[in-house]
């Protein structure tokens, strides 16, 4: 199945979802909609945005025009809709807004794209970065508390180390997960920070 | 020259941003155009600080051949390491899983790239202004940890001083290394200056930092003003006027070389 055959049967006609903070549906007729979950009551009378790009500058900054880098921020604004009569255009529409969030499900979901630990993803950098595979696990546990759980919508799918054994999410009822399979530059670069942090307090003069 | 693969996907590799909204725009903006030429099946983009990330571009592509063009300025640390090591690829051609991936030369050491930096000159100075009467100056970062862009930038001005367009001179200059940029006003000698930056996008160092090099902002422009500081050309210094080009990056005209790299691929490197 491609991907817009799976998302048109995860979607059929009449049904509604959530897909972090979009709401989902698809009408009677077949066309796919979707808006800002806040705005699901009131859908006719948001305004429409109907291009891949007016929703990529829809995503790209929050409602006090901070930029978004991390797309899955809870930060979206509200107050649009869009719709398409293509499964195949809705769900550039969808990855306009969530980039590859769905994708990534569907292949997780597979088993054809499975998790990359954190220790794995750290343990790879180079340059500036080389740094960052040297956090402990306390310090790794600080990084999914303050800067994942916070800041970011996806459901982390990966283990610390390749010897954890985590469980495979499933899917809730009415939704589809938008979930993490391998830590972002985010995480990384506060990796960094916190082991350039612990190197320099071990060097500190005295020490 | 267009291409016709409609049974490939088109992968656009950018830098992008954790803190500048504009740096992933050229590559966008070059896959939206590709994408309308119905050349490739599909053209997606993926960064290394925005999202989709090289790490979870793969899931998003449905095509058995992929071809992969790096829209960065030269070859180095990201092209031949950062970039393969992500996308876990090796070589000019990978296969994966059934896939077929292709590794593009990065669009900056196209020899395209040259009619491209003359097209940018000649577009911003008025029509009035006589090419014999003015400098090219071709701008980039410098310093040693980025030796091979500052190779490609003299690469760039050789073949556009070979190019027999009369500019009165062909110069490069860097913001961190001699020839400096901030400099311009003794290393060129006449009456009129146009100054290309040889980078991918209009961030930091082409809107804030080359401004003040250059002599026509005081201090970095703020986010909101951005677009401006390339509105305003010429610039007057005394008898000596001078225009400043965006990044080379934002040329509509990238999108074609991007397709080109492709065609060289096709010529110098299918298995
Ligand atoms: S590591 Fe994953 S869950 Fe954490 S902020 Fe990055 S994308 Fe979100």
């Amino acid at each position: 199945m491609t991907l817009a055959e799976e998302l048109e049967s995860y979607l059929p006609a009449g049904a509604t979802l959530r897909f972090g903070q979009l709401q989902l549906s698809r009408t009677p007729e077949g066309s796919f909609v979707a808006c800002h979950a806040d705005d699901r009551t009131m859908l006719p009378k948001l305004e429409e945005i109907d291009s891949i790009s007016g929703l990529r500058d829809l995503a790209k900054c929050d409602g006090s025009g901070e930029f978004r880098p991390l797309k899955t921020a809870p930060t979206l604004k509200s107050g649009w809709k869009t719709q398409s009569s293509s499964a195949k255009d809705f769900l550039r529409r969808l990855d306009a807004i969530y980039p590859g969030v769905f994708a990534t499900w569907v292949a997780y979901d597979r088993n054809e794209h499975g998790p990359t630990s954190l220790r794995r993803t750290l343990d790879r950098q180079t340059g500036m970065y080389r740094f960052a595979g040297t956090i402990t696990d306390q310090m790794a546990n600080r990084i999914m508390r303050e800067l994942c759980s916070p800041g970011c919508l996806r459901k982390i799918a990966w283990p610390l180390n390749d010897q954890c054994i985590v469980s495979k999410i499933k899917r809730e009822p009415m939704s589809i997960p938008v979930i993490c399979t391998e830590a972002c530059t985010f995480a990384i670069s506060r990796a960094r920070e916190l082991a350039k942090e612990a190197y320099d307090r071990e060097n500190a003069p005295g020490n | 020259m267009p291409v016709s693969k409609p049974d490939c996907a088109l992968l656009i590799l950018g830098h992008g941003s954790t803190e500048n909204p504009d740096s992933s725009q050229p590559s966008w903006d070059n896959a939206d155009t590709i994408e309308k030429t119905g050349q490739f099946g599909s053209v997606h983009c993926a960064f290394w600080k925005e999202e989709p990330s090289f790490r979870q571009i793969w899931p998003m592509i449905e095509e058995n051949e992929v071809y992969i063009v790096p829209n960065f300025i030269s070859e180095g640390y990201f092209t031949r390491q950062v970039l393969p090591r992500e996308l876990e690829i090796e070589g000019h051609t990978t296969i994966r899983n059934g896939r077929t991936i292709h590794y593009c030369d990065p669009v900056g050491i196209h020899p395209a790239m040259t009619g491209l930096l003359i097209k940018r000159a000649k577009e911003i100075i008025d029509d009035s202004v006589k090419l014999e009467d003015t400098t090219l100056i071709i701008v980039g970062h410098g310093t040693n940890l980025n030796q091979k862009s500052t190779e490609a930038i003299k690469v760039q001005v050789e073949a556009i001083r070979a190019s027999g367009e009369p500019f009165a001179d062909v110069l490069d200059a860097y913001m961190e290394e001699a020839p400096f940029i901030a400099d311009w006003q003794t290393l060129a000698q006449s009456p009129t200056v146009v100054v290309v930056p040889f980078f991918i996008a209009d961030a930091l160092h082409s809107f804030q930092d080359i401004p003040v090099l250059l002599g026509i902002e005081t201090e970095p422009t703020a986010a909101a003003s951005q677009r401006e500081v390339f509105r305003q050309n010429p610039y007057r210094f005394g008898d000596r006027t001078l225009y400043y080009s965006s990044a080379i990056g934002t040329d509509p005209s990238l999108a074609e070389v991007i397709v080109d790299q492709v065609s060289y691929f096709d010529e110098h490197y299918r298995p």
